[in-house]
Order: structure tokens, then C-alpha cells, then sequence
């Protein structure tokens, strides 16, 4: 409703207003020596991208977090109480549901979906000491924020030169390397040049770099450029729409080689983008649903089961493990230490110390974390996509 | 073979999506002398219609997840039915954020914000409904036409471009003719010249304005459909890239210019695939670097009318 | 419950809004605001990580470290602005709104393509001068407060009313003697002046920063706050901004919808209030 008041009188009530808004500042935060509230389980907080650009992302991950309640809810002695907050695509959206959550007692936090996210919000959590596990940052330096954050998701530097060595092996006549990346994506960026140290590595002759933007979704322009240097291999760092479009042109407008791209394609949400010609691209992925594991076959056929047939994402498969992880570890310390009536504060930093220790049986096969808390796990796998006669639906099929 | 005909085929095939998409903003602007951000959703949501209109399922986290229609349409009906169900989104934008704000004469800055939160609605809306995932519109659309053309002497282009390109040529077509020729089109016209001067010829401005819209957002839900038959509909932000980009385009071509609106996107089509590989990086600061430019040497833009200043 | 650190992001966003406020004041739609929050908070996240020497002995960033940074960005982005101020503010009405956002959009493609801006990954790992966010509070509530504090002065001051005769009519303003070019250039400084410091402080409290800060979204972000909290006098745009930075947050209770709820709101609130939130009585 409409406030009339002269320019005077404004003046006088806004110092008032001001105070009022620094009255109920002052009055938050909980206090970290109360114990935990158990009345609904540990609480524990999840931050993922359900809006914003990143939103298809975020929405995989929601799925691995529901199915991870569903499987371990049951028949424990310390359920979790998982409360999941939309932390945009950007920094400030982060930071917010961080802190939210932080405010709402959480013992521990799993996110936030981008990197770039993470360098943001992931401190505030280290310096008021609440664990986070992180689900998809691949950047380098994201355990390096501090003793309490750690991740399930290994780091491109590990998993994108993988690929390059399979299609070597593949295909030991390839010569000529065409490189495309996002230049204003992070992700993007960041894993260009580890596979531009590997194609380096490897010998190969890198014909040419074309940049594009986040938002581009025509290409003609770089691909016309780009195939006048008549490359045999085409390496592409790119989000899953602009990548997904950019080899569908690629295609079209013939190029005939081989095509390895990174993580950002690393979800069946490329299939209906460049539809057939998704088929015969190369990824290292962290996780595989061919692997034949107990708790890894239990898992996809959960998803298959409720997704209609469709085998998981990586990124969901990494945010349920994120989850397994912390309902793992707050089961073994409520064994050996309870934490009903136990200090927030305490218990956050008793789950960060047993989330570290433990070794975990994931669909991501066995993993175990390192004293920074980067992820030690056992195998990274190599795809091949491969598409159905439909060009509608296809599968990342494990290259051995 | 030459690569700068290349490179201007691309330009143009690329030049031609935003000249469609800046049509529609220039349309808006020339009866109501605002902009229109909600044009970018409309555009977004006309790619949608397509995908259903043509039978498609929606995936799995939408609210409608696994819905479909009961009819498929051949992709020239789907594509014309797209565009009338953007001409009612258009329609109920402009009642809803735009009347009442018309009625009572307010100032422009109110429409941008208006329009801006129309637009938050349906992208929302959309994902709400469909999800966040992509669409793709089935590649075997076009039957058995080859993927990519070849023009001779090495030139080529891509099938559903060219289609873009002869679409998006003959509705412009229609649309000068229209404007020129047709009785309602000079109405519209001189609603766009002076809506006081109009009311007293005894032309409905109100009915021009809605007019506008619906063109204006049925060109934006064709245009919609198309794009996403060249590059898929990424998630619900699918038309907010374009819109920047076609508020470029209108203020090159010159506000409320519907020729300029078609030269300035072929401008910007072409002066972007001419940015060298090595800069292509700067591409879009190109683009605007030299909207910059032309707006300090003509401030008016290409077409537009210079301001009368009244005294 | 209600949380500090979204109360630091509320007060960054009245400061935003102030400064789109002040060449709205003088009849002037920039939204080049984003640009220059973007430079400030880049000058702040360059020198606090590559400067050694700024660090100081303690375990927190020293505050007269941030004090030089500010007195480095300002200085700078206040030529800037007068640099551009000058060609740029010969457009009229929405000319000069749409230069403004192809200003931003240049600066961040730049940015980003840019290695020793940070390029696209940013420049993260920013030292912190406070421990939590009840220092920053404060601090955002400082430069709130001297800001509303000129804007307050402008109400009476003769260049406020010169401002205000722009508005209204510049051709009229001109005829009266107010040199309008000199009016709407110290308002178009004052403002990047505004969002630069803004932006310094950000860079600390977001301990990374990127140039995706500069984006399309935030200039017309902001100048909702602006529209919605009433563009007459200062405390329109503080409120538009506290509140309606505030509103995402306090909706997500009512989960996915929020953002659906977030847009009706700015589109019914100019309808329903067209003055904004904070009117000025008329004389």
C-alpha cells in the first residue's frame, strides 16, 4: 500500500526502520552448543541448482537424493531428515540456502551443484564448521577450501585424459586435434586445458582452438573455421545443450572422425540434442551403470524402475552416493558415540572427521576419501554413446 | 572453395533468426513505444508448442510428466499452430501486464518491468510443467531431405537453415506487404504515428495494439519452432539468449523500423561470423561494440526517425 | 529465522538500487550499474589476492587494506564513468538504457575472455576482513547510510533540484540555465562511484568473484528495485531493494513456486502501485 510522506519526514522514521531491520538481524542464528534435534532424524541439507541455467542438473540430482532416501531410510537406527534447498544457478543463490540451512541446525551439507558455486559458498560452511560433501564440483581446489569440505566427485584432471588414451588406442593413425570450449563457462575452461596438456602429452598436434559461449547455440561459424584445418579427432569441453547442438552440426556439415568430449556432456540429456549423431562419442565418466556391483545393480534398477526403463546419470548417481556416504558415516558414529542430546557444533565436527575415515561400497563402486578430502575411488570408466535406431534414447556404453 | 561466401551464408542464416526475433520487439514498439520482455518467453514457449504439437512427450519432471497429445500434426500445421498459441500468450501478456498500465498512461519504465516479470512467469511456468530437461524435435522431420545442402563450389548449408531462411524470408514478405498494402496494416501504421491523431481518424488503438501483439507473438512462436528444429530447445531459458541479442538488432536496425529491424539482424548475423576464429572468443562484444558505435554517430539507429525535441 | 548474511545481501541490493536511483533522479535510464559493480569488486579481488603486502599479520585481511582498495576503485571507475558519461549520455530515453546494457555486455565478454581478470572461473579464494557476516552488516550499512545520507542532501541541495528540473523537462531545465550536461554527468559518476564500492565489498563477502556479476539479468534486476520501491525519493529504492531481495528467500517455503510468485510480484506491483512502495506527497 502506498506510504504518502513529505521528503522530511522520510528522513526522521528511516533511522528507526534501520535499527528495526538490525533489531531482527541480531536476533538469529542457532546456537551451535544446543544438541542436535533428532526429532525427525539428523538433519542434514542439500543445495542444488533447481533454477537458473544449471537447472537441468540440479533436477538429476534431486532424483539420486530422493532414491537415496527411499533406499536408506528404512531399518536405520539414525535416519537422516534431509531438507533440499534450491540454490540457483549463481553465487548469491548459494550462499543464501547455505546459510539457511547452516541456521537451521544441519549436521552436515551436500552441494552446491556448479563450482563456481562452491568457491562462494563453501567457505561460510568451513569457517562455522559444518561438513559439506560435494556431489558434481570437478574444479581443482575444492577440497583445498578448508578441512570440512570434501567430495564424491573426482576432479577432471583425473578422468578427462582418460579418453584422450582411448581413442589413441582406438585409433593410433589420429594426428590432427580440433579443441572447442566455452571460454565464458569455468567448467568449461578448466577442463580444456588439462585435455590440451593430454593431447599435448600424447603427441598430437592440436590444429585449432575455437572458443564459444555459453549461451551460443549455433556454430556454423567455428565449425566452418575449425574443419578447414581438416582435424581427425575433435575434443569439446561443453555444456550437454550447447555441446549436444554443436556436434549435431559438426556432423551435419561432415565431419567424419572421432569425437571425445568431457563431463558437462556426462548425462543421458544429450540423446534428444544431437539425437543420432550423439552416437560413437567418447567420455571418461566416474561412473558407469554397467558396473557389476551389488549396490551398484540395486541402484540402476531402482532408477529403471521408477524412471521409466532409464538407466542413471552420473550426476544422480553421485549425488545418491553423497548421500549414501552421510547416512554411512552418522550410523557408525551414533554406534560408537550418540548423537542424541550431543552439541550441534560437536557433532558436526565428529560427522566430518567419521565421513573422512570410512570407506564406502557406492554404485560408484568403492570409495574412500583422502586426508583433504578428495575422493579416492577405484575405477574410472570409458563410453562410448550409443545411440538406438529411434535417435531418441541410447546408452554410454562401457568400452573396456 | 571461398570461405568468406561461406562465412557470409552463415551469417545470414544466422542474421535471419535474429531479424525475426527483433520483428516482433520492433512491432511492439512502433504502436506502444515500449519494450517488450516477455517476447524472449513467448519465443521459448512457441518452441514448445511445436514439440508438443508434433507429438511429443513430455519427459519426467515436469508436472505433466509423460503427457502427450492426442493428435500429431505434420510439421507445417504444428509449426502454424505454435504461432497461434503464442498469439494468445502474447494476447494475455498484453492484458495482463500491459492494459492496465496503457489505460492509465503511465510512464515507459513501468512496461519494462511489468513485461520483465511476465516473462519470470512463464519461464517458470514452463519448467514447472516440462521440467528443465531438453527437447528435441524428431530429426527426421524433414523426410528425406539430406542434412545439409551443398550450393556448388564448395558452399554449403544446413537444410533446416535454409528452410529457416525461406520461412522467415516470405513471413517478412507478407508482413511489409501487409503493412503497406492492407487497410489494417495502415491502421496499425498510423496508431505507430501518432495513436491521438489515429483515435480521431476513428482507428481503435487499443484493437492496433492488440494487434501488434498477437503478430508480433505469433512471429515469435513460428520463429520459435523453427529455431528449435536447428538447435533444440535447450530448457526453459531456451529464448533469453536471443533476447538480448534482438535488442541489439532493434536498436541498430532503428526502433520501430521494420526494415531495419531485418537489416540489423543480417548486420549482426554477418559482422559476427566475420570475427575471426582467433577472436571469436570477443564475438558478442563485437556485436555490441559496434551497436555502440552506431548509436554514438546515429543515434537513431538505421531507420529510425531522429527525436523531434518539443518545444 | 531470519539470517545475516541475507540481510548484507538486502543492503547490497539498496545500494544497487541507489544506483540506478540517481541518473533516474535526473531523468536518466542507465543500467549500466552492473558494469561498474563488476569493475569494483574485480579491483578488490586483484589486489586482496596479488598483492601480498595488503594482507597484513593478522589472520583476518586488515580493514585499511579494503579502505585503499576502495580508494583505488573509486577514483578509477569515477573516470571511467566520465570517460563514457560524456558520448554516452547524448541518448535519450531507452537509447540510452540499451548503450548502457551493450556497455555491460562488452565489459563481460572482456572480462571473461580475459586471463588476468580471472577469465571465466574467477578469481576465488578472496581473504576476508571480517570473521562472520555481522561485520560485513555493518559495513554494507556504513556505505548505505553515508549513501542515503547524499541522496538525502540532494533533496535540498541545488544540484538535487536541478536533477529533479531534468527530469521533469530538460529542454525547460536548459532554458533556465541548468547546464544539463554537467548535471546528468556528476549523477552518472556518482553512480558508478556507488556501485564500485558495492562492489569492493562483494568481492570480500562472496570470497570469489567473477564477471558474471555483470549480466543482462542484474541490470534489469536492479531497476526493479528501483521501480518497485518508488524512484522519487532515496528510501524508494533502499526498500525496493531490501525487499525485494528478500522476497526469493522468504518464499521458499512455498517451494518450486517461488520464482512464479517472485514474478507476479513485479509485475502486478507496478500496476497496483505505479508510484512504488515509498511516494513522495504532492504539492
Amino acid at each position: 500500500m502506498p506510504l504518502a510522506m513529505p521528503a522530511a519526514k522520510v528522513l526522521r522514521v528511516s533511522p528507526k526502520w534501520l535499527l528495526l531491520l538490525g533489531l531482527l538481524a541480531s536476533c538469529s542464528s542457532t546456537n551451535s552448543n544446543a544438541p542436535v534435534n533428532l526429532n525427525a532424524g539428523l538433519p542434514v541439507g542439500a543445495v542444488l541448482s533447481l533454477t537458473g541455467n544449471a537447472n537441468v542438473y540440479g533436477q538429476d540430482q534431486r532424483l539420486g537424493l530422493e532414491l537415496a532416501q527411499a533406499a536408506f531410510k528404512p531399518g536405520s537406527s539414525m535416519p537422516l531428515n534431509l531438507i533440499i534447498e534450491d540454490g540457483g544457478s549463481d553465487e548469491a543463490g548459494a550462499i543464501n540456502a547455505f546459510n539457511l540451512l547452516i541456521n537451521q541446525g544441519t549436521t552436515a551439507l551436500i552441494g552446491p551443484t556448479l563450482s563456481q558455486q562452491a568457491f562462494a559458498a563453501s567457505p561460510i560452511a568451513q569457517r562455522r564448521g559444518v561438513p559439506v560433501l560435494a556431489p558434481s564440483n570437478t574444479a581443482t581446489g575444492i577440497p583445498e577450501i578448508g578441512s570440512f569440505i570434501s567430495r564424491v566427485s573426482a576432479q577432471s584432471s583425473v578422468i578427462a585424459p582418460l579418453s584422450i588414451n582411448k581413442v589413441m588406442q582406438l585409433d593410433p593413425a589420429i594426428k590432427r586435434v580440433a579443441v572447442f570450449y566455452a571460454n565464458d563457462d569455468a567448467y568449461s575452461t578448466s577442463e580444456t586445458t588439462i585435455f590440451q596438456k593430454a593431447i599435448k602429452a600424447k603427441g598430437l598436434n592440436t590444429v585449432t582452438v575455437q572458443r564459444t559461449q555459453l549461451n551460443d547455440q549455433d556454430f556454423l561459424n567455428q565449425i566452418t573455421s575449425a574443419l578447414r584445418a581438416k582435424p581427425d579427432l575433435v575434443v569439446l569441453s561443453l555444456q550437454a545443450v550447447d555441446g549436444g547442438n554443436l556436434i549435431r552440426q559438426l556432423r551435419e556439415l561432415g565431419f567424419k572422425g572421432k569425437i571425445v568430449v568431457g563431463n558437462g556432456m556426462n548425462t543421458p540429456n544429450i540423446y534428444p540434442i544431437c539425437q543420432r549423431f550423439c552416437d560413437g562419442i567418447l567420455i571418461a565418466q566416474a561412473y558407469s551403470p554397467e558396473l557389476k556391483t551389488k549396490e551398484n545393480q540395486a541402484f540402476v534398477a531402482t532408477h529403471k524402475a521408477q524412471q521409466g526403463g532409464r538407466v542413471p546419470a552420473q550426476l544422480t548417481a553421485q549425488a545418491y552416493t553423497a548421500y549414501q556416504v552421510i547416512a554411512e558415516a552418522a550410523q557408525r558414529l551414533n554406534k560408537r558415540e550418540p548423537l542424541k542430546g550431543m552439541p550441534l557444533r560437536q557433532a558436526r565436527l565428529l560427522l566430518n572427521k567419521e565421513i573422512l575415515s570410512g570407506t564406502y561400497n557406492t554404485p560408484l563402486g568403492k570409495i574412500s576419501f583422502s586426508r583433504d578430502g578428495e575422493v579416492k575411488q577405484e575405477s574410472f570408466y570409458v563410453a562410448e554413446v550409443q545411440m538406438n535406431p529411434d535417435g531418441q534414447t541410447g546408452r554410454f556404453a562401457l568400452l573396456k | 572453395m571461398e570461405v568468406w561466401l561461406q562465412l557470409l551464408v552463415n551469417g545470414i542464416s544466422i542474421g535471419a533468426v535474429y531479424a525475426l526475433f527483433a520483428l516482433g520487439y520492433t512491432l511492439v514498439f512502433s504502436v506502444l513505444g515500449v519494450i517488450n520482455f516477455a517476447h524472449g518467453a513467448v519465443f521459448t514457449c512457441g518452441a514448445y508448442f511445436t514439440y508438443i504439437f508434433l507429438g511429443g512427450v513430455v519427459g519426467s519432471n515436469g508436472l505433466l510428466a509423460a503427457q502427450k497429445l492426442p493428435v500429431t500434426f505434420p510439421l507445417a500445421i504444428a509449426l502454424v499452430l505454435a504461432g497461434l498459441t503464442a498469439a494468445m500468450v502474447g494476447l494475455l501478456v498484453e492484458t495482463v501486464a500491459f492494459k492496465p498500465l496503457r489505460r492509465r498512461g503511465a510512464e515507459p519504465l513501468l512496461y519494462l518491468i511489468t513485461s520483465l516479470g511476465a516473462g519470470v512467469i512463464i519461464v517458470n511456468l514452463i519448467q514447472l510443467l516440462m521440467g528443465a530437461e531438453a527437447y528435441a524435435l524428431p530429426s527426421n522431420i524433414l523426410g528425406s531431405m539430406p542434412a545439409v545442402l551443398a550450393l556448388g563450389h564448395g558452399l554449403q548449408i544446413r537444410t533446416v537453415q535454409l528452410l529457416l531462411l525461406l520461412v522467415g524470408g516470405v513471413t517478412m514478405l507478407i508482413l511489409n506487404i501487409w503493412l503497406n498494402q492492407s487497410l489494417s496494416g495502415k491502421a496499425l501504421q498510423a496508431v505507430a504515428e501518432d495513436a491521438t491523431t489515429a483515435r480521431l481518424l476513428g482507428i481503435n488503438s487499443g484493437a492496433m495494439i492488440q494487434l501488434a501483439f498477437a503478430i508480433a507473438s505469433f512471429l515469435a512462436g513460428l520463429s520459435g519452432g523453427l529455431v528449435a528444429l536447428s538447435v533444440n530447445i535447450g530448457g526453459p531459458y531456451f529464448g533469453i539468449s536471443y533476447g538480448l541479442k534482438g535488442l541489439g538488432v532493434l536498436v541498430l536496425g532503428g526502433l520501430g523500423s521494420v526494415p531495419g529491424a531485418m537489416l540489423g539482424g543480417l548486420i549482426i548475423g554477418i559482422t559476427e561470423a566475420f570475427v575471426p576464429a582467433k577472436l571469436s572468443a570477443y564475438k558478442d562484444a563485437v556485436a555490441f561494440a559496434f551497436l555502440f558505435l552506431v548509436l554514438i554517430i546515429r543515434p537513431q539507429g538505421l531507420f529510425g526517425k531522429p527525436p523531434i525535441e518539443k518545444v | 529465522m531470519f539470517d545475516i548474511s541475507l540481510f548484507v545481501l538486502m543492503l547490497l541490493g539498496a545500494l544497487l538500487a541507489l544506483a540506478v536511483y540517481l541518473p533516474l533522479r535526473a531523468g536518466q535510464l542507465s543500467l549500466a550499474t552492473p558494469g561498474f559493480y563488476t569493475i569494483g569488486g574485480t579491483v578488490a579481488a586483484l589486489l586482496s589476492t596479488t598483492v601480498p603486502e595488503l594482507g597484513g599479520n593478522e589472520q583476518t585481511y586488515p580493514l585499511t587494506s579494503v579502505f585503499l582498495e576502495l580508494m583505488l576503485a573509486i577514483p578509477l571507475v569515477a573516470l571511467l564513468a566520465f570517460l563514457i558519461g560524456k558520448p554516452v549520455l547524448k541518448l535519450k530515453g531507452i537509447y540510452l538504457a540499451i548503450a548502457t546494457i551493450a556497455l555491460v555486455e562488452i565489459l563481460r565478454v572482456v572480462l571473461l575472455s580475459s586471463p588476468w581478470f580471472g577469465a571465466a572461473v574467477g578469481i576465488f579464494a578472496i581473504p576476508q576482513p571480517f570473521e562472520g557476516p555481522e561485520g560485513y552488516a555493518a559495513a554494507f550499512a556504513v556505505l548505505l547510510g553515508i549513501t542515503a545520507w547524499g541522496c538525502q542532501r540532494l533533496e535540498t541541495e541545488p544540484l538535487g533540484r536541478e536533477m529533479a528540473a531534468i527530469r521533469n523537462d530538460e529542454l525547460a531545465a536548459r532554458c533556465m540555465g541548468v547546464n544539463s550536461e554537467r548535471v546528468k554527468l556528476i549523477a552518472f559518476v556518482l553512480s558508478a562511484i556507488i556501485a564500485a564500492a558495492a562492489g569492493v565489498l562483494a568481492a570480500h563477502f562472496f570470497n570469489s568473484w567473477s564477471a558474471r556479476q555483470a549480466s543482462f539479468d542484474a541490470s534489469i534486476t536492479t531497476l526493479a528495485f528501483v521501480v518497485l520501491g518508488g524512484s522519487r525519493t532515496w528510501l524508494g529504492p533502499v526498500i525496493g531493494g531490501l525487499v525485494l531481495t528478500a522476497l526469493p528467500e522468504l518464499l521458499r517455503p512455498i517451494g518450486d513456486l517461488r520464482l512464479i510468485v517472485f514474478g507476479l510480484v513485479i509485475l502486478l506491483g507496478p500496476i497496483f502501485i505505479p508510484q512504488g512502495l515509498i511516494q513522495q506527497k504532492r504539492s
